[in-house]
């Protein structure tokens, strides 16, 4: 008898994924555990294997195709089999009228408890109400999560992404425009991550109002201890600038919650009482931003520990996904690539987002009136103006300097 | 079932035989000479004349027909024509001693009946009577017309010109015929001269004469009503039961001062085929038409069957009938006998008959024999019968040609007025009543036990915070009537019947103590008779009076169904606004007694064009549509539910006000506010929406905008759009079977004029496809509170935490479409 194999939950919240590539093809035979094909998630890649043996007999969706967690995606069994009942298509079992009528007293028919809807994403349907609201609100209802009766989006979905903007992570790709020859360039369809990045920032800077603050600190006080660190056992040496730069925040950030905090929407912001830090981190298939959750109640070591893993995760494509939501604000460092300063893009619905960036050498006038040199690291802070006023927002950035120019202070409280 | 009386089992069950009269047949044998001492010379002519005009008129109809055009003039119309080629001998002797006081109805074939009868008035009325009625007609328009076919200073001449161009424009379908064209050759009719209308169904008349029979009964109207109709209604059986229903006891027994049988002659034109069936020999049992007033009447109706090729002796049976229903003794009967040489229509091919079965009654044609037996009286010679030919025919070239010149006989022009059938479906008018006379009643209104009853119930379910008992609470029912009470000591016109509604009160006590305050005249039982007591209101109505009539149950329109969906809806437009229908229709809609007594049958009214629709759910909206329904002048059929007869008026405030007032058809009522979720509904369904409301606001925090479509026909949506544009979610909830419901058509409507305001299709909940199945599964069948919100939960908006139990899916949905069910 054919089995299906199905689209596996990635995660709790993970309600679809996208196929990838398919590694089998109809015919082939396949041996559990062999990669039927990746998949990915609006924010992780992922590959499927098999828990079936057999023939390949049917492949239901594509590649490219997005397809509801628990849903069947191919069919595998013996050649010539029949697979229609495996098909995850609803009207073939309307069609056949003998058998559904037996099987289909209203009671066992009435849906159970629908919350969200788990139809296909980028298809769906927005009632013409929510439409014209999403309209007036200038809010894109294709970002909506659809709680509606088959899988429409309607009036509460867009009120809710409204509300909570950090839904926003469907999007159609950016159509190419200009009419050149086809030799001149390559069409790349986004992968899901990319077009997640992409409907993320382009919201971000369409709904804020961001602006950047870039300060720089004496960082020869952190420079020294990383040499020290350096030179110490085990996990200890592998502390980075980077981790002392994210502790530094996790502790400052305590006296700052306008910056350690969600925007809900024109009227709301939700203040966290523990620092659940995003983490930047850059891996082949684009940005991603996993979250030390409660940083600030973590030791130096535990955080360059968690973040080597977390960035690991990500680079190895097997991160879950309900590791890369939940951040109360951002860091994203740039320095070992030399930028000296920058407008990081703030990850909604944050408030702030901190980009590190390299230090250089610069002069100053000391008190004896000598001219010193000392290296300066920089720091781009940017807010959203919505949330955060200047002062105080400079107010944390000043702080946030004074604890890295005084490390092993901050290290003792 | 009066109790004054007596059903004495000894005499009921006494031994005796059925005796029978003789009925003449052809009993007529008078000679020209012998009836010359009746009859000037000239009268015997004109009769002459009148067949002659009568039989020009349809040759020329056929010829149009048949070859384009007549007499030279091409011409022709894309409507019927039914033609009596044959019978004109027949229409001319029963017309001859009528006159604008007696009415006549007829069927699809009655253009000579119309002709006869007009022409008989034109020889009864004086210049001035003539003048006043042209001038008066449709404000002249029609003589205006006829003027332009030549000046002519014979007024009588004038007038029969009138009428037959009136005739032939309405068979045109002409702006300048008699209604506007909108009736057309086979629903022409001429009020004036007391001409009624004609009737496309088949013994559609039998019913609306009578009814116009009883108007002027009840009144004290002069004249008697002619039901004509062919020899083939008489297997109709709308046919017997408006027989019946003229022939009942109670005109004898116990209508006091107003005892007496009822002025109506039933003539059928017998010329031997219904269509194309041969009754005689083949479809019917009767073997002479006759003998059916004696199956309906001891009287036997008094029916006779007579020689209708022989104007004179139909003149002599007339004569005695006339004078039996004016001494009270109606209903009579004619059986006139008769023949069609043209076919049904001119599509008929004969196949029913032999050339030689025409040729031999073509052989005794009338405008032969007739003219023959003048000539050899010496009445009149040759010549003068060629002049009145020529004469004829002059004139009916003149008529065809003016009928079919546009100019002069233009075409209603709907794209200049888009709106003129519009104008004509309602007469919207408010009439306090229809005579000044004082309404006949047994005693002054507030005497009335019942009424008095009436007056000193509580008018709302709670009093100081308590609640009123049963009893002494102010009902729905007690609403209906109130009013009722009220415009019967108003309208003197007003007259109520159908089933049980006298002694019973009314089979859900709506006329509980009437009787004590009206006389039988106003307020009797009908036969269970539900075409008969429908197309009787509906002649009682277009006669001048306002009927109030009641069919019990709902699903007993059926019963009714040519005199509610044909005639009661349709003549107010068809006589283009002369004819009003003042007609209000009770049905009720039943519970716990099946699927035959059970049925909500809005949606089949609402389709009717011509119907006004109401379906009050409270009292308060009962009375006050009952007002406006009594005082009206359009059909309306007032639907009731069995269920709610006792409630009393929870939502409006103070409950239902003592003092008069009316509610405009086409008003909603909305009875509980909300923002989340619009709930129409329909009938007693309100009550069951009205608690999902409830549950809706306890249970998931929705607020939920509650309106009762009392009115269905007519419809204003505004406040439906305002609602719906608010909260973007509507269910449509009645207990009709849901396929093809009145809902399916408002929520399609607000479909498309709330679109953009929709966050999901509009949900219809309504009762399953079934029969209604007994009263204790009334929970699978009709919608429930549970049902509603079910319906919200998967269609509209899911609501966290709610698991549905009487869901359909989509899959499901198709699944009963394609089964049917």
């Amino acid at each position: 008898m054919a089995n299906a194999v199905i689209m596996p939950k990635a995660g709790i919240t993970v309600e679809s994924c996208i196929i990838g590539t398919w590694e089998k093809k109809v015919g082939d035979s396949v041996k559990i555990g062999d990669i039927l094909f990746s998949y990915e998630t609006d924010k992780a890649s992922f590959e499927c294997e098999s828990t079936e043996e057999g023939t390949l007999l049917e492949i239901f969706f594509g590649e490219g195709e997005e397809v509801p967690c628990l849903v069947n995606v191919c069919a595998i069994g013996s050649a010539g089999e029949d697979v229609s009942a495996l098909r995850p298509d609803g009207a073939a079992a309307v069609e056949e009228a003998p058998k559904a009528e037996e099987a289909a007293p209203e009671k066992t028919e009435a849906p159970k408890v629908v919350i969200e809807s788990t139809a296909t994403g980028d298809k769906s349907a927005v009632s013409p109400r929510a439409r014209k609201l999403a309209e007036r609100a200038g809010v894109d209802a294709s970002l909506a999560t659809p709680t509606g009766p088959n899988g429409r989006i309607i009036e509460r979905d867009i009120r809710e992404l409204m509300e909570n903007p950090v839904a926003a992570v469907k999007s159609e790709a950016v159509a190419a425009a200009p009419a050149v020859t086809e030799e001149e360039y390559t069409d790349v369809k986004f992968s899901g991550i990319r077009r997640a990045i992409s409907k993320s920032m382009h919201t971000s800077l369409s709904t804020m109002a961001q602006l950047t603050h870039n300060t720089s600190f004496d960082a020869t006080q952190i420079l020294a201890y990383r040499k020290l660190l350096k030179n110490a056992e085990g996990d200890l040496s592998g502390i980075t600038l980077g981790d002392i730069v994210l502790y530094a925040v996790s502790r400052t950030l305590l006296n700052h919650p306008d910056l350690n905090a969600h925007m809900l929407d024109d009227n709301n912001i939700r203040l966290f009482k523990h620092v659940n830090l995003g983490v930047a981190v850059d891996t082949p298939r684009g940005l991603m931003v996993p979250t030390i959750f409660r940083a600030d109640e973590k030791s130096l070591l535990e955080i360059s520990l968690e973040v080597k893993q977390l960035a690991k995760e990500c680079r190895e494509g097997n991160i879950s996904p309900d590791k890369l939501t939940g951040g109360t604000f951002t860091v994203s460092n740039l320095g070992n690539m030399g930028v000296e300063s920058f407008t990081p893009v703030i990850n909604p619905p944050q408030t702030g987002i901190l980009g590190v960036c390299g230090s250089v050498d610069r002069v100053r006038k000391g008190a004896d009136g000598s001219i010193q040199i000392y290296p300066a690291m920089g720091l781009s802070l940017t807010y959203d103006h919505r949330a955060v006023d200047g002062t105080p927002a400079a107010r944390f950035q000043k702080e946030l300097g004074y604890n890295l120019e005084n490390f092993t202070t901050l290290l003792a409280k | 079932m009066p109790k004054s009386l007596f059903v004495d089992p000894a005499e009921t069950l006494a031994p005796g035989k059925i005796t029978f009269n003789d009925i003449p047949v052809n009993a007529y044998n008078k000679t020209i000479n012998e009836e010359r001492s009746r009859y000037s010379d000239d009268d015997l002519v004109r009769i002459y004349r009148d067949i002659a005009v009568l039989r020009e008129f349809e040759s020329m109809l056929s010829s149009i027909k048949t070859q384009g055009g007549y007499n030279g003039i091409e011409t022709t119309y894309p409507g019927p024509a039914h033609l009596s080629v044959g019978q004109e001998a027949a229409a001319v002797g029963q017309a001859y001693l009528l006159d604008q006081n007696d009415f006549s109805f007829g069927s699809h074939r009655s253009h000579s009946e119309i002709l006869a009868k007009a022409l008989s008035c034109i020889q009864k009325l004086s210049e001035q009577e003539l003048m006043t009625i042209m001038e008066g007609f449709l404000g002249g328009s029609a003589l205006r017309a006829t003027e332009k076919l030549g000046k002519v200073d014979d007024v009588k001449e004038l007038a029969i010109r009138f009428i037959l161009y009136g005739t032939l424009s309405e068979i045109f379908a002409r702006e300048t015929g008699f209604h506007k064209g909108m009736g057309g050759s086979m629903h022409a009719f001429f009020l004036p001269f007391g001409i009624y209308p004609n009737n496309a169904i088949v013994g559609g008349s039998a019913a609306i004469s009578t009814g116009a029979a009883l108007f002027k009964k009840i009144n004290g109207k002069q004249g008697i009503v002619v039901c004509n109709s062919g020899d083939g209604s008489m297997a109709r059986g709308p046919v017997w039961e408006a027989m019946n229903f003229a022939a009942m006891d109670q005109f004898h027994t116990l209508w006091e001062s107003h005892n007496g049988g009822m002025p109506i002659l039933y003539n059928v034109f017998n010329n031997s085929y219904g269509m194309g069936d041969q009754t005689r020999g083949e479809t019917m049992g009767y073997d002479m038409l006759a003998r059916i007033g004696s199956g309906v009447s001891p009287t036997q109706f008094h029916a006779e069957r007579i020689n209708g090729f022989n104007p004179l002796a139909v003149i002599d049976a007339m004569e005695r009938k006339l004078e039996i229903l004016r001494a009270g003794e109606g209903p009579v009967m004619l059986d006139t006998l008769t023949y069609r040489y043209s076919g049904h229509s001119v599509s008929d091919q004969n196949a029913y008959r032999t050339k030689e079965e025409m040729e031999a009654w073509q052989a005794i044609d009338p405008i032969i024999t007739y003219r023959q037996g003048l000539v050899d009286a010496g009445v009149a010679g040759d010549t003068k019968f060629e002049e009145i030919l020529a004469e004829t025919k002059e004139r009916m070239t003149l008529i065809c040609k003016a009928a079919s010149d546009v100019e002069i006989s233009p075409y209603v022009d709907f794209k200049k007025d888009s709106a003129v059938v519009e104008r004509m479906m309602f007469s919207n008018e408010k009439v306090e009543k229809f005579d000044d006379r004082e309404p006949e009643v047994n005693m002054p209104l507030n005497e009335v036990p019942a009424y008095k009853k009436l007056k000193e119930k509580e008018r709302a379910p709670i009093v100081d915070g308590k609640p009123v008992s049963k009893m002494k609470l102010f009902n729905l029912r007690d609403a209906m009537s109130e009013v009722i009470y009220d415009r019967f000591y108003e309208d003197p016109t007003l007259i109520a019947y159908g089933e049980d509604v006298r002694d019973w009160g009314g089979a859900f006590a709506v006329y509980r103590g009437m009787m004590d305050a009206f006389p039988h005249c106003r307020l009797f039982n009908a036969p269970i008779a539900e075409a008969a007591i429908v197309g009787t209101a509906v002649g009682y109505a277009l006669s001048g009076g306002r009927a109030l009539i009641e069919l019990m149950y709902a699903d007993f329109i059926g019963c009714a169904g040519d005199e509610i969906f044909n005639q009661m809806s349709k003549w107010q437009a068809m006589s283009a606004g002369i004819l009003k229908m003042p007609v209000v229709l009770r049905v009720s809609v039943g519970s716990k007694y099946g699927a035959q007594h059970s049925q909500d049958w809005t949606a089949l009214c609402a389709h009717i064009p011509g119907l006004k629709v109401c379906f009050p759910a409270t009292p308060w909206e009962a009375k006050g549509l009952m007002e406006s329904a009594l005082k009206g002048t359009d059909p309306v059929v007032f639907f009731e539910s069995q269920r709610i007869y006792d409630v009393g008026e929870q939502f409006h405030e103070g409950g239902v006000p003592s003092e008069r007032y009316e509610i405009e058809f086409g008003d909603v009522n909305k009875v509980r506010d909300g923002k989340d979720v619009t709930i129409l509904t329909i009938g007693a369904a309100l009550y069951r929406a009205v608690e999902a409301a409830k549950q809706l606001s306890e249970k998931y925090g929705m607020e939920a905008d509650v309106i009762n479509l009392h009115s269905l026909v007519p419809l204003d949506y505004t406040k439906i759009i305002e609602s719906v544009k608010k909260t973007g979610r509507v269910v449509l909830v009645s207990d009709a079977c849901t396929r093809g419901s009145f809902m399916n058509d408002v929520a399609k409507n607000i479909t498309e004029l709330c679109f953009d305001d929709l966050d999901a299709p509009p949900v219809v909940v309504g009762a399953r496809n079934w029969i209604t199945p007994p009263f204790e599964f009334d929970e699978y069948f009709f919608p429930q509170p549970g049902w509603i919100i079910d319906a919200i939960h998967e269609k509209l908006v899911p609501l966290p935490g709610h698991v549905a139990e009487n869901g359909c899916t989509e899959a499901e949905a198709l699944r009963r479409a394609k089964k049917g069910v």
